[in-house]
């Protein structure tokens, strides 16, 4: 009887030059119609977006729903959406690498490629959403001529600031350091001199001797150990900025957990998302992202899922026990039962019920399940920092002032604009840079341990 | 600027080497160079300069004559081009900084009383057809910037109404008429074209039509002494007849009175001293007469709490005064009449003595109470409560929805019963009323009959719109085009000056010298605050002007010049010596303008005797069951006059809270009936006459009226007012001579249609918080604080110090009436600007100072409580801490300052205010302003750009003002110094200010020894620097505790349609 074996991370027994083949491929190749079907949408909603943008910023964020009393809106809602599914990325990359969990290799990649993306499509939000956006700056500390004139450390908003740029930034660079290798793979096997220059340039002069790659597994041990606290961090931030106010329904200690929580559950979702499409896109990827790939993340979906149901019945628990009328208002009469009551009930539906479907192997094993369950879960997390920010505001303390949001075609076309936004970089990624780390799945495949014979 | 560009490239052009050069002419030379037209020369002569400032000196100093002078000289220019382009980059790069080019004009000769930045305030009067004031105006360079009233003007004191302070904006109106005008009319007077005309054209032909005789003048009330002396002269000088009538008219009152005691006239009420108040259907606290001056009294008589007096008020509509009351009973106007007289029925039973005669008439209405849908025992104590403050308390009935077909009769009941009760000369005095109410309907109709029949030749008309809001049945645009010549005195060109022939544009009541008397005996002159701003001339100079050119006419109407001679004449000739007592006329003048009033209101107590056969003309309806019309006008928009004025426009009514509409109020159980939702259209019929309002449910209304406000859906108003809400006039009915307002049968039908109704409160209900604290004079008598549930709160922190000033406000809910007079005054001192029904919808208002309204109790007969909320400048202020760039900030005087110039606009600060007092500028309303309206802007207050919050400042400009001034007069500030914009307003006295460290000011009495007060959300701790007093029901009845010590809970909520 022979020992148990793991099921392999990479189907197909590939060599080691088929795989460099099969993950260089859709860089050096003409792009598929899909690709361009794909990316054509995609700028077209991006260059849609944009003038958006430019509309609203020049008009006025009066163009939006936002109102008194409901002062923020799509965009913050959505900020916090794009911010959240970048933690996915992160989670696998970094703290998965810490934890030597090898099934992340082939999804670690593009995983954080989508947390740079995501972060940087959520990072607009916060510049754009201000009534005055060239001003901005002025949320940054840094010495002026104002006085100096600095800034208020108390406010949550300015953590935000910080906990924004500093998980762009070390995500980043992580990013782009895990694919220094790969890099100088692209210059070695790069057919014309631009291309050449290009990806020469952008390997850093990589050349793969031991030395290169002793300091390279350090770096990239050291911004995993570094990453990891961010993606504990930068959602508690953000969830700060919620559960530092006064507002019944954000004023809330549960908020740092159950945010972090929402944020991989729905990172995940969009990993799922994300890879099922890959592997419509680029066939031969099914052999490096397999189903086995996909039913892990589904188990941490499904797992995620149940953190964040638990968090909803925890809010309701304490709106009870603290005997706070204003918060037990907004969380038993206006936030279940109020006008916004639907998108609360949208919110279980997708965030609770609709990955329960995961209890069952069939299921998690199913790519058309696990896509359309993702999509849910996108939708269901959005719609969760809908009913925090909207269904808070709406109702607070004076009924006099309680009104609803006055949603606008413009909120309508910054949140669909900003999917325009990330899908073209991300389709730009897939065809620019290997997707899979090549360097990284070579170590983990069978290759000379157990060939052939089965 | 292009063009200069262009003669310097011609000149460039000709210094070309390559055109042909010119053959010189050389008579004169200026050098032997030019003379001998050397080489050299002619090079200098293409060289623009003989040195640069550029130019290298060291290449080629003092060789010019060389070539390589020529060449460093191109260098040398090729270095200024770069230096050039360099700095002109370097410029556009800091024109990228938003610095709007504002050309500021200092005075070249100052004038003598302006001082600049500093304010100048002038006395003046304001008259809107019913209620008269008297005026403080601010005029900041020659402008005027806020009015106010004027504290020594015995009637209003420093109180004003929205509509005063607001037709400062009309002033300002883009839309008003420039110039006169005449409209050329096709001959049906179908058709018509609109041109200018100049003052000599039109006073020409004017004179003609006035000499063809039969010239009638309509105008509306005139309260003042000198502009009836032109009108009457010019009667005299043309034969002319002159007519009175206003829309919203009062001579039910007068005819009553008239029937009762013999003189007709409008009395003077006394609430004040009034211990008992009934009111049937009278809005003496919003819309009936003098609201305003009414609502000081009424306050007065209800400052102290332990003492104070008790209203009863039976309303047919939901109105401002039926809010107010201690005890409200909802009734239909036909029932009106009978209130009253089973009120009479009552008295009788309990001993007043009645005469035979009368008690003949009060016969069918014993038990009354029970048809009225009134409990008999709560209808006794009305009565009890009459008899026990006999001569002590005051019945009233009158507006619009009083005129019914019993109108009259109603009057004379009420004046019966208060004569019964000893009332009248307490408080009720023949004397102090204004004298100058003459307007009525029958004159108008005596009017329309004259014009039918074709002898008008001529009607001037001034400052009345007749053809907007006399109802189709009294058929006045018909005979209209009976009239040959139709004159119209306005300001604008609306329904009544498009189909008169001539429009002699009048100046707006800010450009005219006058004169009034708005109470028997007090007397004061309208100072104009500005020079006519376009080609315009008063009403009163127009008819002095006719009379001259026609010859005709008493002498001082044909001597003067202006107006301004005319009246110092009259008041020379006339007035003077009546008042001024052996005064210089020069001083007397000097003197009445700036004291600005001369007499005071009459004390007198002579009661006149009761005619008691008008009692017993009486006779008792049959009841009638079906709906039944109530018009009524609303507090802030009156009869539509100033519809073009977006600041009365967004302010929500006071009751329903809905902004820029008028609608069908209908009760809960009709809309039921009905199957109505709020903003279902219905339509609404009376006899052949067809409206179609949008439905709104109003709680508290009788299940049988209708109520429409009139003074909406005008036609010819302005940009602003044209086409907001239905002309409810239209309803109006023509019976008997008589204009019927209310009680006529109506059908309503819903239509299917559906249109949005804005309100700016869309949750009527308290939910159980401890908002607004009520509680009734025996929870009173039992505790002080009544109801008032405290919080034991504390804090880690030591919190703010302050030293100097701490400054904290104060709002009595007992004194405040809702009326939302305050809310004009901070617009205007504030510069807050009005956004529109469709804005107002998404949320985007943005007045600093808000009247909350909610309906406590029983949904059907809900009672209303009112709650002023502006920024409570925490101590703890939420916001001050989540501005990421401090903003917001805290003063060290306790002020919750907004730092416009920092905020980038997170709006955190207005998610985290627990208050929602802050307004965000979503668009750039600043760049909106229209000029001339932009004059109305008040300089001390910044105007603020998009994209950054604002919010209520305490007006701390007004702290500043009142600081320095205490400065330099070098003594301490007092209490009452610093007065905000919404305090000087407010006519009830609610709300007071001042500094916290002072011990004796009244908000540090208010916040430390005032039981009934409160802080808002206490257990917030916020520490708000606004104390709210409690109010105080004197109804008799005890609240029922809650368990938790919440009074009051709400039963249920009626949701408006706010999106």
């Amino acid at each position: 009887m022979s020992e148990m074996k793991r099921t392999p991370l990479v189907l197909g027994n590939k060599t080691l030059k088929e795989i460099t083949d099969d993950i260089c491929a859709p860089v050096e190749t003409i792009p598929s119609k899909e690709w361009v079907a794909l990316f054509l949408g995609a700028k077209t909603l991006f260059i849609f977006y944009i003038l958006t943008i430019a509309v609203v910023v020049s008009t006025g964020m009066g163009l939006l729903g936002v109102n008194s009393p409901v002062a923020w809106g799509t965009m913050i809602i959505t900020f916090v959406f794009w911010v959240g599914i970048g933690h996915a990325g992160t989670l696998i990359s970094a703290i998965l690498f810490l934890f030597r969990q090898k099934w992340r290799t082939s999804v670690a990649r593009t995983a954080e490629a989508m947390t740079v993306f995501a972060v940087m499509t959520a990072g607009i939000f916060p510049l754009i959403h201000t009534g005055r956006p060239w001003l901005d700056f002025w949320l940054f500390p840094y010495p002026n001529q104002r006085g100096p004139l600095w800034v208020n450390f108390r406010s949550p908003l300015l953590w935000d600031v910080f906990a924004i740029s500093t998980y762009a930034t070390v995500s980043s660079v992580f990013w782009f350091i895990g694919m220094i290798p790969d890099l100088a793979t692209l210059k070695d096997r790069a057919k014309n001199k631009i291309r050449y220059t290009i990806y020469g340039v952008l390997s850093m002069g990589w050349k793969g001797t031991a030395k290169n790659w002793s300091h390279y597994e350090m770096l990239y041990l050291i911004l995993a150990g570094l990453s990891t606290p961010l993606v504990l961090s930068v959602h508690t931030i953000v969830s700060f900025d919620f559960a530092v106010s006064n507002l019944p329904g954000w004023h809330t200690t549960i908020f740092p957990p159950y945010f972090v929580a929402g944020a991989i559950f729905s990172g995940f979702a969009m990993v799922i998302t994300l890879m099922s499409l890959v592997r419509i896109g680029f066939p031969k990827f099914k052999d490096y992202i397999t189903i086995d790939h996909m039913e892990v993340m589904n188990k941490i979906i499904m797992m995620t899922g149940l953190m964040v149901g638990y968090a909803y019945g925890t809010e309701f628990l304490v709106a009870w026990y603290s005997g706070n009328d204003y918060e037990r208002y907004v969380f038993f009469v206006s936030r279940a039962f109020g006008p916004y009551a639907w998108s609360y009930w949208t919110m279980i539906f997708c965030n609770v019920v609709a990955p329960q479907i995961f209890w069952f192997r069939k299921f998690r094993r199913s790519i058309p399940v696990m896509f359309v369950v993702s999509i849910f879960v996108n939708i269901g997390m959005w719609f969760e920092r809908f009913v925090i920010t909207v269904t808070s505001l709406h109702r607070d303390f004076l009924p006099s002032s309680w009104g609803q949001y006055a949603w606008s075609m413009y909120d309508t076309a910054i949140l669909v604009g900003s999917f325009g936004m990330f899908f073209t970089i991300f389709l730009l990624y897939l065809r620019v840079f290997p997707a899979i780390s090549i360097a990284e799945i070579k170590p983990v495949m069978n290759v000379g341990k157990d060939e052939g014979g089965h | 600027m292009q063009k200069y560009n262009e003669n310097q490239n011609d000149t460039a052009e000709q210094k070309n080497p390559n055109h042909p050069i010119i053959e010189r002419d050389r008579t004169y030379w200026r050098s032997f160079d030019d003379l001998n037209n050397t080489e050299e020369f002619q090079k200098s002569l293409q060289t623009e300069f003989m040195s640069s400032p550029l130019r290298e000196e060291s290449a080629s100093e003092g060789d010019f004559d060389n070539d390589n002078g020529s060449s460093t000289d191109k260098w040398a220019r090729r270095e200024f081009l770069k230096l050039m382009g360099a700095s002109i980059a370097l410029t556009t790069g800091a024109g990228c900084i938003r610095r709007p080019v504002q050309k500021i004009v200092p005075y070249t000769k100052q004038p003598e009383e302006v001082t600049l930045g500093v304010p100048n305030w002038y006395t003046s009067t304001y008259f809107d057809g019913t209620e008269g004031f008297g005026l403080l105006i601010k005029s900041r360079e020659g402008r005027p910037i806020h009015i106010q009233g004027n504290p020594s003007y015995p009637l209003n004191k420093s109180a004003v109404s929205s509509r005063a302070q607001a037709s400062l904006l009309s002033l300002y109106d883009p839309e008003r008429l420039k110039n006169p005008y005449r409209n050329l009319f096709n001959e049906k007077k179908t058709n018509k074209e609109t041109v200018q005309t100049s003052w000599e054209d039109l006073d020409k032909k004017v004179v003609v039509a006035l000499q063809k005789g039969s010239v009638h003048v309509l105008t509306g009330n005139i309260s003042s002494p000198a502009t009836n002396a032109v009108v009457s002269d010019f009667c005299k000088a043309f034969n002319a007849t002159h007519t009175v009538w206003e829309p919203l008219a009062t001579d039910d009152i007068s005819e009553g009175q008239k029937r009762s005691y013999g003189e007709a006239l409008v009395p003077q009420y006394r609430f004040d001293q009034a211990k008992t108040i009934v009111s049937i259907d009278a809005d003496f606290l919003g819309t009936w007469l003098t609201p305003v001056a009414f609502t000081r009294q009424f306050a007065a008589g209800r400052k102290n709490p332990a003492k104070m007096s008790r209203m009863y008020s039976f309303d047919s509509t939901y109105s401002l005064t039926g809010s107010n009351a201690d005890i409200r009973f909802r009734i239909k106007p036909s029932q009106q009449l009978d209130v009253v007289m089973g009120l009479i029925q009552e008295l009788s039973l309990m001993g007043k003595s009645v005469p035979e005669s009368v008690k003949e008439v009060l016969a069918p209405y014993k038990g009354i109470s029970e048809k009225l849908g009134i409990s008999a025992e709560a209808f006794k104590k009305v009565a009890s409560d009459l008899l026990k403050t006999a001569g002590e308390s005051l019945v009233v009935a009158g507006g619009l929805q009083t005129r019914t077909e019993d109108s009259l009769q109603l009057q004379v009941a009420v004046n019966y019963l208060n004569s019964m009760l000893g009332n009248e000369g307490q408080t009720i005095s023949a004397a102090g009323g204004n004298p100058n109410l003459r307007a009525g309907y029958g004159s108008l109709i005596e009017l329309i009959a004259k014009m039918q029949k074709g002898s008008v030749k001529t009607l001037i008309i001034y400052r009345s719109n007749p053809l907007y809001a006399v109802a189709t049945d009294f058929g006045f645009a018909k005979a209209l085009k009976n009239v040959e010549t139709v004159i119209y005195v306005g300001d604008k060109m609306d329904e009544t000056a498009s189909f008169a022939h001539w429009v002699a544009v009048d100046n707006h009541a800010l450009e005219t010298w006058n004169d009034s008397e708005f109470s028997k005996g007090v007397y004061a002159l309208h100072q104009p605050l500005i020079r006519s701003m376009y080609d315009t001339r008063s009403f009163q100079l127009s008819l002095m002007t006719w009379a001259y050119l026609a010859n005709q006419g008493p002498k001082r109407l044909t001597t003067y010049e202006t107006f301004y001679d005319y009246l110092r004449a009259f008041w020379k000739e006339e007035m003077a010596p009546k008042l001024a007592r052996g005064q210089d006329f020069e001083d007397f003048w000097n003197d009445l303008l700036q004291k600005g009033v001369h007499g005071d209101v009459s004390t007198s107590v002579a009661a006149r005797s009761f005619k008691t056969e008008a009692m017993s003309a009486i006779r008792k309806k049959t009841a009638t069951t079906g709906y039944e019309l109530a018009l009524y006008s609303k507090v802030q928009i009156g009869d539509g006059t100033l519809a073009n004025n977006g600041w009365l426009q967004e302010i929500p009514d006071p009751v329903t809270k809905i902004v820029w509409d008028n609608y069908a109020s209908v009760s809960i159980k009709t809309a039921e009936a009905l199957k109505l939702k709020e903003g279902d259209i219905v339509e609404v019929s009376v006899g052949t006459q067809k409206l179609e309002v949008p439905a709104h449910i109003q709680p508290g209304l009788h299940d049988e009226v209708v109520a429409i406000a009139v003074g909406y859906g005008r036609t010819h108003a302005g940009k602003v007012g044209n086409g907001v809400g239905k002309n409810a006039f239209a309803l109006v009915m023509n019976k008997n001579s008589e204009a019927l307002f209310a009680g006529l049968p109506v059908q309503i039908k819903k239509t299917g249609a559906r249109y949005t109704l804005v309100t700016t409160q869309g949750h009527d209900s308290m939910e159980g918080r401890q908002l607004v604290v009520q509680a009734t004079n025996k929870d009173y008598q039992a505790s002080q604080g009544a109801n008032i549930k405290r919080h034991h709160t504390w804090s880690i922190w030591s919190g703010h110090q302050y030293n100097g000033h701490k400054w904290g406000m104060a709002i009595d809910l007992n004194s405040c009436t809702g009326c939302s007079a305050c809310m004009t005054a901070c617009q205007s001192e504030n510069n807050i600007h009005v956004v529109g029904k469709k804005y107002v919808m998404q949320g985007r208002e943005m007045n600093w100072i808000r009247i909350d309204r909610y309906y406590v109790g029983a949904v059907e007969n809900a009672e209303t409580v009112f709650q002023p909320i502006m920024c409570q400048h925490c101590d703890n202020a939420p916001c001050e801490t989540v501005c990421p760039v401090a903003a917001t900030v805290h003063s060290s005087e306790g002020l919750n300052e907004m730092v416009y110039n920092r905020c980038v606009g997170t709006r955190y600060c207005a998610n985290n205010c627990p208050y929602k007092v802050r307004r965000f500028n979503w668009f750039n309303y600043a760049k909106l302003i229209e000029k001339p309206m932009h004059m109305a802007l008040n300089p001390e207050v910044t105007v603020r750009p998009r994209g950054v919050m604002e919010k209520c400042t305490f007006c701390v400009q007004r702290i500043k003002d009142g600081k320095n001034k205490a400065k330099t007069e070098n003594r301490p500030l007092k209490d009452g110094d610093i007065k905000t914009a919404c305090e000087t307003a407010c006519p009830a006295e609610a709300i007071s200010f001042g500094d916290l460290n002072d011990e004796n000011s009244r908000v540090a009495k208010a916040f430390k020894a005032e039981e009934r007060s409160y802080a808002l959300l206490e257990e917030w701790y916020a520490k708000p620097s606004v104390r709210y007093m409690s109010k105080i029901r004197n109804n008799d009845k005890i609240t029922e505790k809650k368990a938790d010590g919440h009074a009051f809970q709400s039963q249920s909520a009626v949701e408006g349609s706010q999106v």
